[in-house]
């Protein structure tokens, strides 16, 4: 059967119309859910830098939003550590920099949020500093959280995400016990110089004793080579704000 | 640099068949011959490349969060995310269907040869996942272009391999069970492997 | 149009009852005989990306269940008044919309899910069994059957895609579901014993061979010789 082609441009534009509709009113609907999604998956992985992964699993979702709020306030700062409440006019939080977009900038133009974990209820008792972290991978971006002790030299954890590493190889990176080997360790050397944590090639060795080693995933070193990089850009990006934070903590001792 | 390392890795890195499974259909239906795996190989290149910068164009001046600014700035606002695939395979059927009939009108040789096998593609997972990618991976315009060639060249050369060793095939005894695509499959996984040795290459 | 003519004859019938014969057969034949993936070679491109591990892949199974079949209703209620001249794009943007609402909703309501399944849910619009039904049956039968039908071919392509999700994440990770199987197994023999995991698994190569192995016993069973 051949229709004319009135009867097929109407009936396209009907199945547009119709299709449009049914789409853009799901968008409607289900986007403040999926914001909200969104922004609980991303203080779960904040959260993760300092609390262990199965407790963070155990928790609702109210539960996550209610000890975030109650133990995390954030700010966001530059590359020089001055704090940035607005860019180009529009008010910014920690919360809502994109970390990957602004990894797409060059590094003295971007925003860099911290989160402070404090006691709960009291801003003023700092437990530790977490950094958000971002880089690539083997095979595409990684990124995570960083947790500093008050001292901000040592490690008090790290969370590891990836988009596709090998599955077993380096995708082994958000293995809880990968993770644990970062707890402990300190970035800065005796001279004061930052030389972040350095995951080592292979497996198996025992680096207790190295401050600023940790052992390796074996089969991956191409991932570990890229959560160093990652490690030390970041942190070093961030040097000039902790830096500040260190020269205040000692002089308020 | 850059892009040379992007077009290398997706053609043997990030290999379409045997990194990401994506066109198996045709990839198994097409390939008993080497000709028409050569045939299939470069249409499908050729709507790769100009169908993942066009999607790319789509994505970054409309359908992008944000992407409608130079509009007018009061529709800053809009996130058009959710009409991505809808308006991804129909950008990718018309371009197909675009490339059909300009071929059959300025190079009748190459229909002759291309001709078949272009409808075929509109549905073809590996050229919707391309763009996907891309989107999803936030490309520029010439990493998507390169991009667009890198995996077609992949597709290309994986099933013309494939088709080669089919060829040999003909002449073994497999057991009946495994004829046709249970084979195919153990095979696919033979050459899998080899192509995990291009792993190790630090780019 | 032969599809019409099978149409009219089932229409000369007196009402057919709910589940007849013919209509258990529509389901219960892609299952083993008729195998999608197995037999007819359709829809293996997506889907096995995904087969690393069980639970992304039943939430793959139940997308792909969901979009077959409604896919397969709207176009088989939509059937007389198509244009036959754009119905490929008409199939598309219908499936596409169906997709997005797929992904949409994991979006909001499971979202780790959605971040991992990420491109794949995308990807079910290209899947051939999709597309290979619709222009197959939906086009010429009526909703309920082709509701049936679309069913059937999706559940015979996840219990293939849950077997070899099974037998990689089994062999692969040591676990079914997340449950830790092997540390289990280990863990009865002592601190000493321990059950190694093949990388190969969790490697695209795995799925490949898994595949590959399933064909030849279900072929093999069936005597479904290719030539």
């Amino acid at each position: 059967m051949q229709q004319s082609n009135a009867y097929i441009i109407t009936f396209s534009v009907i199945l547009t119309v119709v299709l449009g509709l049914l789409l853009s009113g799901t968008s409607q609907v289900l986007g403040p859910l999926q914001r909200e999604a969104e922004a609980l998956d991303k203080k779960k992985q904040i959260l993760g830098a300092v609390i262990s992964g199965e407790e963070i699993s155990a928790m609702s979702p109210q539960e996550v939003n209610d000890y975030y709020t109650n133990r995390i306030s954030s700010i966001v700062v530059d590359i020089n550590g001055k704090e940035v409440s607005e860019q180009g006019g529009v008010a910014v939080t920690a919360e809502t920099v994109d970390i990957a977009k602004n990894y797409k900038k060059p590094a003295d133009q971007r925003l860099y949020p911290v989160f402070i974990y404090h006691a709960e209820g009291n801003a003023d008792q700092v437990e530790s500093y977490i950094f958000p972290l971002y880089g690539a991978g083997l095979w595409d971006a990684i990124w995570g959280f960083i947790a500093l002790d008050t001292d901000m030299n040592t490690v008090g954890g790290i969370t590891l995400a990836h988009a596709g590493e090998t599955p077993g190889l380096g995708a082994r990176i958000t293995e809880p016990g990968v993770q644990a080997r970062y707890v402990g360790k300190t970035i800065f050397d005796e001279s004061g110089d930052l030389v972040a944590v350095e995951m080592q090639k292979g497996e198996g060795k025992d680096y207790s004793s190295q401050p600023h080693q940790i052992d390796g995933m074996s089969g991956a070193t191409i991932t570990g080579k890229g959560v160093n990089s990652m490690l030390k850009d970041y942190l070093g990006h961030y040097e000039a704000y902790i830096e500040s934070k260190k020269s205040g903590a000692v002089a308020a001792l | 640099m850059e892009l040379f390392n992007l077009g290398i890795r997706s053609i043997f890195i990030d290999n379409m068949i045997f990194a990401y499974f994506l066109g198996m259909c045709s990839f198994l239906a097409v390939s008993k011959k080497v000709s028409t795996a050569i045939g299939l190989g470069a249409a499908v290149i050729f709507v790769l490349t100009v169908t993942v910068p066009v999607n790319w164009l789509l994505n970054e001046y409309v359908l992008k969060e944000g992407a409608l600014t130079w509009v007018s700035a009061d529709l800053a606002s809009i996130d058009l995310t959710f009409l991505r695939f809808i308006m991804f395979i129909a950008i990718i059927a018309a371009m197909v269907q675009l490339v059909e009939m300009v071929v059959e009108k300025f190079a009748p040789a190459l229909y002759g040869a291309l001709g078949i096998f272009l409808p075929l593609i509109a549905v073809n997972c590996a050229i919707l996942g391309g763009s996907l990618f891309m989107a999803q991976r936030d490309y520029t315009i010439a990493e998507s272009a390169v991009y667009g060639f890198g995996s077609g060249t992949g597709f290309c050369l994986a099933i013309v391999a494939l088709a080669a060793i089919r060829e040999k095939l003909k002449y073994s005894a497999v057991p009946n069970g495994l004829k046709g695509l249970g084979i195919t499959m153990l095979l696919t996984g033979l050459m899998g492997i080899a192509f995990m040795s291009f792993m190790g290459i630090d780019l | 149009m032969s599809a019409e003519t099978v149409e009219k004859a089932i229409e000369k019938k007196p009402a057919e009852e709910l589940l007849s014969k013919r209509r258990k057969k529509l389901v219960t034949d892609p299952l083993v005989d008729d195998n999608p993936i197995t037999i007819q070679v359709l829809g293996i491109c997506s889907a096995l990306a995904v087969t690393t591990q069980m639970k992304p892949t039943l939430v793959m199974a139940i997308s792909v269940i969901f979009v077959v079949v409604m896919s397969n209703l709207v176009i088989s209620l939509m059937r007389n008044t198509i244009p036959s001249r754009v119905r490929i794009i008409v199939q598309l943007a219908v499936v596409a919309t169906l997709v997005t609402l797929v992904s949409e909703v994991l979006r909001a309501f499971a979202y780790d899910m959605y971040k991992e399944l990420s491109v794949f849910i995308g990807l079910i619009i290209t899947n051939c069994i999709v597309m290979g039904r619709l222009e197959a049956f939906a086009l010429g039968n009526k909703p309920y059957d082709s509701v049936l039908d679309g069913f059937g071919s999706a559940l015979g392509y996840s219990w293939i895609i849950l077997t070899v999700a099974f037998f990689r994440e089994l062999l692969g990770s040591g676990s079914v579901f997340g449950l830790p199987i092997y540390d289990t197994i280990s863990g009865l023999f002592g601190p000493d014993f321990k059950l190694a995991t093949n990388g190969l698994m969790v490697s695209p190569v795995g799925a490949f061979v898994i595949l590959g192995l399933i064909i030849w016993v279900q072929r093999t069973k069936t005597g479904y010789v290719e030539h």
